[in-house]
């Protein structure tokens, strides 16, 4: 019972928000005259390593887009946040940094943020009283949803865009499912339609990026929109 | 043991991938994780509200329907934009009945500007009829304006052509002093965004 505790299928299933079509190619420079500073708020589902993790991932997301990215693990700018508002003396410098200072102000700033939490847990007690009882060859079932609350605002704290990922897992434990699941994929299943662990992570990992993607690229453009429409107004 | 093995998959109900539940299956369906009383209010008689002495527990409920058009019928942008339609629209609707009062008096003209006529058609009825869930009154006709003019409408860039577009419908008396143009725009090929804008009395503004 013990060699086969840890045997287990995970799937994921996407709810409201990840199940959406994305329409942004994440492999085009779609964000090219964009900063953004990501915030990925620990708390709920993120501790603070893992919120270092999906910071430093989604920073990669959107510099392979062209974008200029800094990263923020906790609620509050640090100090020496390198795109944090200058000093007011510093601004009147006549230095040979103000050509690239100049292209800077050219992108549009976004500020992104992420949280992450567990909206629900269910153990599916009975199935881990038939597993138990079965000598783990009927599954003990457990599921968790999840939501991902992205924002993003301009400089001003202007809210541009906001969505929320609902997504669940589910974990089936036991060598019954893990043995049937085996067969399956041994039998009939493609290799992408395999309930694999690898599966799994690149299905989330497609839809969440995707999303927040198409979310940043949505945003941008709307601050643009505004941007120009001020200054054609003055 | 083959009973046993075909046990975990018995979760009939359960639309996650599985043995028998094809990963594109389950990415068919629409499913969003509820209460149990806005559960109730989704299917009546299927899901029993909170009783009056409270629930044992803390109970949800996913509730999962399918799409309505098979995947890739439709292009991903026209999906994207279709399966929120009304929301955008209401929000659209809103923004406009909370401007300037005076504005509520005048006719509302809805014209979008999309890659795909069915699509536009779709989203300019949508937002006719929850600008006139605002109260406000909306008309049909479409303001128009003569080759010359779109001739050199469309050789400006957009941040130019709509504005200028919004003085000569003014200056020709297509769009007059009693109307209100609502254009919902799709700007980029990338983005699932419809962008609001208003012209009033030549002057336009793209609405937040």
């Amino acid at each position: 019972m013990l060699l086969a505790a840890p045997a287990c299928v995970r799937v994921y299933h996407p709810l409201r928000g990840l199940a959406d079509p994305v329409v942004v190619d994440t492999t085009r420079p779609n964000l090219d005259d964009a900063r953004i500073s990501v915030h990925c708020i620990p708390g709920g589902m993120l501790s603070v390593g893992q919120a270092n993790q999906l910071c430093r991932k989604v920073q990669t997301l959107f510099e392979n887009q062209g974008a200029e990215v800094s990263t923020v693990t906790d609620a509050y700018r640090r100090p020496d946040d390198p795109f944090a508002a200058p000093d007011a003396a510093g601004d009147d410098d006549d230095d040979p940094g103000d050509e690239e200072d100049e292209e800077d102000d050219r992108r549009t700033e976004l500020t992104l943020e992420i949280r992450a939490e567990q909206v629900h847990r269910d153990d599916h007690a009975l199935s881990w009283v038939a597993w138990t009882l079965t000598a783990t060859l009927a599954p003990g079932v457990t599921e968790r949803t999840f939501a991902q609350e992205v924002t993003v605002r301009d400089p001003d704290g202007f809210l541009l865009a906001t969505r929320t990922l609902e997504g669940r897992t589910v974990r089936r434990s036991g060598a019954g499912v893990w043995l049937g699941n085996k067969l399956a994929d041994w039998w009939w299943r493609e290799d992408d339609d395999k309930l694999t662990a690898e599966n799994m992570d690149r299905d989330l990992s497609h839809d969440l990026y995707g999303h927040m993607s198409q979310l940043v690229f949505d945003a941008k453009l709307k601050q643009q929109v505004l941007e120009r429409d001020v200054v054609r107004r003055r | 043991m083959v009973v046993f093995a075909i046990l975990p998959f018995l979760q009939l109900s359960d639309p996650a991938p599985s043995v028998y539940r094809h990963r594109d299956f389950s990415r068919s369906l629409v499913c969003i994780r509820v209460d149990p009383t806005r559960g109730s209010q989704l299917r009546p008689g299927q899901i029993r509200p909170v009783s009056p002495r409270g629930d044992d527990g803390n109970r949800s409920t996913l509730v999962c329907s399918q799409k309505v058009l098979r995947e890739g019928l439709r292009a991903p942008v026209d999906e994207a934009v279709l399966s929120s339609l009304e929301d955008r629209a209401q929000h659209m609707a809103l923004r406009v009945s909370s401007l300037d009062p005076q504005l509520r008096e005048r006719a509302w003209l809805v014209e979008t500007f999309y890659d795909h006529p069915q699509v536009t058609d779709k989203i300019t009825f949508a937002t006719q009829n929850a600008l006139m869930a605002q109260g406000l009154s909306v008309s049909d006709r479409a303001p128009s304006l003569g080759p010359g003019d779109v001739e050199v409408l469309t050789r400006l860039s957009p941040e130019e052509a709509y504005p200028a577009a919004c003085e000569r419908f003014h200056a020709t008396g297509s769009l007059g002093d009693a109307d209100a143009l609502l254009a919902v725009v799709r700007l980029d090929r990338r983005s699932t965004e419809l962008h609001a804008g208003l012209c009033v009395d030549g002057q336009w503004r793209w609405l937040p």
